[in-house]
């Protein structure tokens, strides 16, 4: 995957190796590619094809079948996806996948940006506020579930925290209540989200270059306006890795929600992944599943594409 | 695959013609390498030490494990070497190790109708030498038929059994001034006192992730108001989650809901014994594995009553689930498992195993003794006193069922009205498991 997604679009030095391949390139004549450069990306891509595209071709075929995985699978066509239609636990799993992705991206994206201007100046101690935003980053998800969970749990600190400060009527079992339990989720994951949506934002604001600024300045703008007219334009190449992590990690949030409530209570914080996880796994309908695990790689193949495509226009 | 997030600043571009015909032959190659999910047919090579895949990996019963391969290695026949695995990842994985080309050999499992879906689909090894061995032949009846298949051949070999029943401290109920119900009034009156006092009457336990403790007490209300025969039929999809009957049962279930643990669906069954053993819940209906978690001290001061009758007329039922071992079609060292499962069906592995364990499981062997404590002699009389005996729900039914039901009666326990909608949908939810 490192391939598809790693070129950053706006970095503020133009990339030696370009210039370097242009000059040898024409040197040589016509645009040969010599055989080391060629293993290069023939190995990978085997390999990639072997573990990867096979596997997901494999998976577009059983979402045309029937199959528990243990007997051999059945082809039954569309059936699966007709199933889907009429099925409101999907509904409602895509439901909730669309609320996540509103507002744990939304969210993550804003306090992420929110963070990364408040850090920006190198003042004393800004390392250590960094550091302590960033650490969630470096926890696995299925750990930070863990601590979450207790936080939760009915004698969890929450509970504790709200009836100390005379909260003691919002006690509640939060992951346990149809109500509350997709919000509880969300916060853990955001918890994590934020962190590292503030260093590829930080990132962002460090090429921004200050004469800009000064110049704004010159003009007479505001605190508001040189935010609004210099920062958040120049931010728009991060702005495009930024949402396209965004959307790429809520369609495979799955560990964190796994881990703290497994989709219920009775499916209200399902969400595709998990719906998609249990299906197969759980009620070893291993073809509906694979169903479900089509459906997400469009979603999440689709802003892959237009990405991509924005990505390799801007480069040629 | 976080690393797809990490800015390159050197990358090599491909250019997007390229990449796409790249895309497209890897495609084609993948097509053309052959036909999609091919069983593999492979064995285990027939050398080394018999591997034996445990699920049992709570402390006291992992270290009991221990000892009995260690017992076994000790006695000279043959070697087995222990792999434990975490309990809800062996469950899932168990169907991927028994179609794989080179599974363990022998795992620790279920017999009964969960055994019998792997053996019609010809999995499972024929394991009709171990049970010729003279200890298995003096085994029960009832135990027998259980580890039969449909086919007639043996597939599994059963070493003990647990019961499940309604859970207490001795200490607490002498305290609280209450002592075990007889009939189901008797029990709604307990309740009543206990939480008259103060106390949570029933702790629960379906929380966190062990939504199927919840099971239990659909399966006893089940057996005492429709029958133990009713209620396997009902498991294997031969009558409706919807039908009047099983309306019954959740009727029955309003009467004493009042009285769980509001945080019942909040918190899992460790944490709720927890409460029962600090006295902050009355009773459980819980099965004796809990006491695997349980402090030694804690146990002499364990004790239960049967889930109270309430139609006299239906035969008695208790839920007594069978552990105990079936080996894989494809292991390639015969032999050596049927050594170790004859080994493992003596009175003295299983005496090993009951020594090691928390001792409340009860031995297949007839010859085995169990713990000789009161608690372990009375769930023997218990038992013994059934006129049929159930295993569990997802023991009764598939592992795939299973979650059909954690999602309707966590449902009911938030939503006791809509009981109706909640049937309709569990019956939806159920064809389409035992459709596939």
């Amino acid at each position: 995957m490192s391939v598809l997604t790693a070129p950053e679009r706006k970095s503020p030095t133009p990339p030696p190796a370009r210039g370097a391949r242009r000059g040898t390139g024409r040197g040589r004549g016509a645009r040969r590619t010599p055989p080391l450069v060629l293993a290069f990306v023939l190995v990978p891509l085997l390999v990639e094809a072997v573990w990867v595209f096979w596997p997901a071709l494999q998976g577009f075929y059983l979402a045309f079948t029937s199959w528990d995985g243990v007997s051999a699978p059945r082809f039954i066509g569309l059936d699966n996806f007709h199933e889907m239609a009429g099925d409101a636990t999907f509904r409602s799993a895509a439901w909730h996948t669309v609320l996540w992705l509103v507002l744990f991206g939304g969210l993550s994206a804003l306090l992420g940006l929110a963070a990364a201007l408040l850090l920006q100046q190198e003042r004393r101690g800004v390392g250590f506020y960094r550091a302590a935003l960033f650490l969630p980053v470096v926890f696995s998800l299925v750990a930070t579930a863990l601590v979450w969970q207790a936080v939760y749990q009915p004698d969890g600190v929450l509970n504790q925290l709200l009836e100390s400060v005379g909260l003691g009527s919002l006690r509640h079992a939060w992951l346990a209540d149809q109500d509350t339990a997709l919000y509880a989720v969300i916060v853990p994951a955001l918890w994590r989200q934020i962190g590292y949506v503030m260093v590829l934002y930080l990132a962002g604001l460090k090429g921004i270059d200050p004469a800009l600024y000064e110049a704004a300045k010159v003009d007479g703008a505001g605190a508001w306006q040189r935010l609004r007219h210099v920062t958040l334009p120049q931010l728009r190449g991060v702005n495009a890795v930024v949402l396209s992590v965004i959307v790429i990690d809520s369609l495979r949030s799955f560990d964190v929600v796994w881990s703290l409530t497994r989709g219920g209570p009775y499916h209200s914080s399902e969400l595709l992944s998990t719906y998609m996880y249990s299906t197969a796994f759980q009620s070893l309908r291993l073809g509906y599943g694979s169903a479900l695990a089509v459906v997400i790689f469009v979603l999440a193949f689709g802003v892959i594409c237009s990405y991509l495509v924005r990505a390799f226009r801007e480069a040629d | 695959m976080r690393i797809h997030r990490e800015p390159s600043m050197t990358i090599h571009q491909p250019g997007r013609r390229r990449f796409l015909a790249g895309l497209g032959a890897a495609g084609t190659t993948a097509l053309l390498s052959g036909c999609v999910t091919s069983t593999p047919s492979g064995t285990t090579s027939s050398k080394g030490a018999v591997t034996l895949q445990s699920n049992l990996s709570a402390p006291q019963a992992k270290a009991a494990m221990t000892d009995l391969v260690a017992a076994y290695a000790k006695q000279g026949s043959g070697r087995a070497s222990l792999n434990t695995v975490a309990a809800e990842t062996f469950r899932t994985q168990l169907p991927t190790y028994l179609t794989s080309a080179n599974p363990p050999d022998v795992y620790t499992w279920y017999p009964g109708s969960v055994a019998e879906a792997y053996s019609s689909k010809d999995l499972l090894l024929d394991l009709d030498d171990v049970w010729a061995s003279p200890d298995l032949g003096q085994y029960s009846k009832a135990l027998n038929t259980l580890c039969t298949a449909s086919s007639g051949k043996k597939v599994f070999v059963p070493t003990t059994y647990y019961w499940w029943g309604m859970f207490y401290r001795k200490s607490n109920f002498a305290k609280w001034g209450v002592s075990e119900p007889k009939s189901w009034d008797d029990f709604l009156d307990l309740c009543d006192k206990l939480k008259g006092k103060g106390i949570t009457p029933i702790g629960l336990g379906a929380g966190g992730n062990t939504a199927w403790v919840a099971s239990a007490w659909f399966d006893y209300l089940d057996i005492r108001i429709n029958g133990a025969a009713y209620h396997r039929e009902l498991l294997a999809g031969k009558h409706r989650f919807d039908d009047p009957e099983v309306r019954r049962v959740f009727d029955r279930w309003q009467e004493v809901l009042p009285y769980f643990d509001p945080n019942g669906t909040a918190v899992a069954f460790q944490d709720a014994t927890t409460s029962l053993l600090n006295g902050r819940s009355g009773m459980m209906l819980i099965g004796t594995f809990f006491a695997d978690a349980a402090p030694k001290d804690a146990l002499d001061d364990i004790d239960f009553f049967r889930f109270p009758v309430i139609d006299p007329k239906v035969p008695l039922a208790e839920e007594a689930p069978t552990d105990g071992y079936f080996a894989s079609a494809r292991t390639g060292r015969r032999d050596q498992v049927v050594d170790l499962l004859r080994y493992l069906a003596t009175a003295e592995a299983q005496e090993i195993y009951i020594k090691g364990s928390s001792g409340t499981a009860l031995p297949c062997n007839p010859d085995a003794k169990d713990s000789g404590t009161a608690l372990v002699k009375k769930g023997r009389a218990h038992i013994e006193a059934a006129a049929e005996i159930t295993q569990f729900f997802n023991r009764d039914s598939s592992d795939a069922l299973q979650p059909t039901a954690d999602t309707a009666l966590t449902k009911f326990l938030a939503k006791p009205k809509e009981i109706g909608a909640i049937l309709t949908d569990w019956q939806r939810d159920a064809q389409k498991i035992w459709k596939a």
